[in-house]
């Protein structure tokens, strides 16, 4: 195993442990301080996000060349190509999130319910983050 | 942008993936490279050229 992959294991497996620590005490904190089920919520996504991410770091460091674009360019061991796909991906996602919260911040102001408005602001802006990351990684 | 990847990559026996190997980059990038998808960048061309021996003008043609 060269130096420059044990380096990049142990900053991923450093980045995970990290994320459990923020995940869990940001999860117990809104659990005993935070509205309504916010805390159960945090540690819900947050252990899920870092299970996914850690089996792509996994399945990176083991076979890279059965990896998809998207377990590379999130684990950081993406090429030029990689990169620039979830650059573009990233870069539609920010300019759509502008106007997508302007017509948020309108419903609220005319007191559509707050947690209808924002869970359809997240789902539409993660459609369109994994909808654009797919249409990049086929044109490029 | 044209290039003659594919054929080079032929003549000299290669799979993407082992190109891609030699060259630090991923089979899909080899692939999108030689399907006109993806222009790689300077470095990348040039590693590309270094690999075949010859110089990059002689492997990407800019189409008219």
């Amino acid at each position: 195993m060269s130096t420059t992959e044990l380096s990049r294991r142990t900053r991923l497996a450093l980045g995970i442990a990290l994320g459990l620590v923020v995940v869990v005490t940001l999860g117990l904190v809104l659990r005993r301080w935070g509205p309504g089920n916010m805390g159960n919520g945090v540690l819900q996504g947050g252990f899920v996000t870092i299970l996914l991410f850690a089996v792509a770091a996994w399945r990176t460091s083991r076979r890279p060349d059965r990896t998809l674009t998207a377990e590379r360019a999130l684990t950081g061991a993406g090429d030029e190509r990689d990169d620039a796909v979830m650059t573009r991906s990233a870069a539609f996602v920010g300019v759509l999130a502008l106007p997508l919260t302007g017509l948020a911040t309108v419903a609220l102001a005319l007191e559509a319910p707050t947690e209808i408005v924002m869970t359809i602001l997240l789902w539409t802006e993660l459609i369109l983050a994994v909808a654009s990351f797919v249409f990049y990684s086929r044109r490029a | 942008m044209r290039n003659d990847v594919r054929a080079l990559r032929a003549q000299h026996g290669l799979s993407q993936a082992a190109l891609g190997t030699a060259l630090g980059v991923s089979r899909q990038t080899i692939n999108s490279i030689e399907n006109g998808r993806y222009d790689p960048s300077l470095p990348l061309a040039i590693a590309i050229a270094h690999q075949f021996q010859r110089t990059v003008e002689e492997i990407f043609h800019v189409d008219d």
